[in-house]
């Protein structure tokens, strides 16, 4: 019965004893568990320089555990080839608080990006990319440069490149800091749609609003240590952090 | 809609627009026109050596002097011809032809003009003597009979003079290979540093296309497909110069008496050799380029 049970339960991020450092640097994050299930929703919580940025690189492939294990989609990262990373990242969407987009590139090509990166056909591509466009209300500015774009814009098309390729997990960095209250609304929504369909959720914010108006577990990083706050608890006591 | 969606399908590598271009362009195109050239005299000293090496597999040119004596043209023919019989009943011997008169004028000219009556004059008779290929010919041996028998005949071996120049113009062959080394070293080398540099600038794109899932290959391509692009153009017009070039040494060198090296040119093959240079060029800016990448992108991150 063991391993049926484990196949079940198998978590799509764990992190084991993680610590991180940069260079000669102080610890940023010391000693780290963590585990997220497939269909999780989190809010991830901490104050600026807590490390916030650090676990969800982690998260996304992009940085390696100075010590500890982490393991993403059952593989340990510190063993995975270039290549396998490539592909597990192929299953990751991200958004980034200053966007990282391809600035130089239409508002189109940006959120094909990913898709002409797995080699999709450009028929499917275009189908696909008018459509996501079309709902974050950009299907205007298609062929727009994204350097001329508000940051509002640029917020949707980082969500539109995030969640294109109906990611396992998704990763977002403050995804509603530059977008007003019905936009925000409205990502929000998506991001809980695409979480009923199966999609892992970490959300990075400082927003108290965002966090109390949704019923979700918290993970609050604080003096190099993570906690878990469930979410019936978080609401109950939510004085305490 | 056809052109709007063929414009879509861009790379997300800004590389078309990146300065290391300009420099990709100028030192392939560089580098070509000077590869070509080079190759061009590679294949010229071949021809010459080749040549020379022919004419001391060859054979020799056998020298009859004129009577001291007037003698009738019958006379003269029986002297001739036992010269020939000499050398056509030896061992190793393929063929005896005696030097017309008129290619005697040809040789005389430079020295005594074109309109010069060469039969006057007391010039000796020549004649070639084709060797059998492989055969050892005893040119000593032969050359002590030949005076012994016929003292006013006398053997110039060509191999004993054309042996020194072959080794000379071999020494030139393989500073010309040794050149096109280092022409192709430094092609690579630049295209190296013209890569690395881009990939310095467009670390933030890199950095973006890994997070969204590009494999080290998907970026190398972009770049492999960029070099392949500019190594072609530029090489283009670096061979087309070159062509130009030796054209132009070619008409110049025309009017020369070039004598011994009146066989450097060049064959059909060589020509073909130096006009598919360009697509040489390109597939070693390709190749290099997308090992340059992969090489620097498991460095980078």
């Amino acid at each position: 019965m063991e391993p049926y049970k484990n196949i079940l339960t198998q978590p799509i991020v764990d992190m084991h004893n993680v610590s991180i450092r940069y260079g000669k640097d102080p610890e940023i994050l010391s000693d780290i568990n963590l585990t997220l299930d497939k269909g999780s929703f989190h809010f991830l919580t901490g104050k600026s320089g807590a490390g916030k940025t650090s676990l969800l690189s982690m998260m996304y492939l992009a940085l390696k555990p100075s010590s500890g294990t982490v393991t993403v989609f059952g593989s340990n990262i510190g063993y995975t080839s270039r290549e396998d990373m490539a592909m597990m990242r192929r299953k990751i969407g991200v958004v980034f608080q200053d966007f990282h987009l391809l600035e130089h590139l239409s508002a189109y090509d940006n959120v094909a990006a990913p898709l002409r990166v797995r080699g999709m056909s450009e028929n499917e591509i275009n189908k696909r990319v008018k459509e996501l466009l079309s709902w974050v209300e950009l299907d205007k500015s298609l062929d727009k440069i994204c350097s001329t774009l508000s940051g509002g814009e640029k917020q949707r098309i980082a969500i539109a490149r995030a969640v294109i390729n109906r990611p396992e997990i998704l990763l977002a960095d403050e995804p509603t800091g530059n977008v007003d209250d019905d936009i925000a609304f409205k990502l929000m929504k998506l991001f809980v749609e695409l979480n009923k369909l199966g999609t892992t959720v970490v959300i990075a914010t400082h927003s108290t609003d965002l966090i109390a108006r949704y019923n979700y577990p918290q993970i609050h990083l604080e003096n190099k240590k993570l906690k878990i706050i469930p979410a019936l608890r978080r609401i109950k006591n939510a004085d305490q952090f | 809609m056809l052109i709007n969606f063929k414009m879509r399908q861009q790379t997300e590598l800004p590389l078309k627009e990146d300065k290391a271009n300009f420099f990709l362009q100028i030192s392939t195109g560089v580098s070509v026109f000077l590869f070509s050239m080079v190759l061009a005299a590679y294949f010229m000293t071949s021809s010459v050596i080749a040549s020379w090496n022919r004419a001391i597999i060859d054979g020799m040119t056998v020298q009859i002097m004129p009577s001291t004596q007037a003698i009738s043209a019958d006379e003269e023919k029986v002297r001739i011809g036992k010269v020939i019989h000499f050398f056509e009943n030896l061992d190793g011997v393929e063929k005896v032809a005696l030097v017309k008169e008129k290619q005697i004028k040809r040789l005389m000219a430079p020295w005594l003009g074109a309109n010069a009556d060469i039969e006057a004059l007391p010039l000796p008779k020549l004649l070639n003597v084709h060797l059998k290929n492989g055969k050892t010919f005893p040119f000593e041996k032969v050359s002590e009979d030949l005076k012994q028998d016929f003292p006013y005949a006398s053997m110039d071996n060509h191999g004993l003079w054309l042996k020194k120049l072959v080794k000379s113009a071999t020494s030139v062959k393989t500073l010309a290979l040794f050149v096109l080394l280092l022409v192709l070293s430094a092609s690579i080398l630049s295209i190296m540093y013209a890569i690395t540099t881009s990939l310095k600038v467009h670390q933030n794109i890199i950095e973006i296309l890994h997070i969204i899932g590009a494999t080290d290959n998907y970026i190398a391509k972009q770049y492999a497909r960029r070099a392949s692009i500019v190594g072609l153009a530029s090489s283009l017009v670096g061979t087309l110069t070159g062509i130009i070039a030796l054209r132009i040494i070619s008409h110049l060198s025309s009017g020369l008496e070039t004598g011994l090296i009146g066989s450097a040119s060049l064959s059909a093959t060589h020509w073909m050799v130096l006009v598919s240079v360009p697509i040489f060029a390109a597939l070693l800016a390709m190749c290099t380029s997308f090992w340059c990448v992969k090489h620097n992108l498991k460095e980078m991150y």
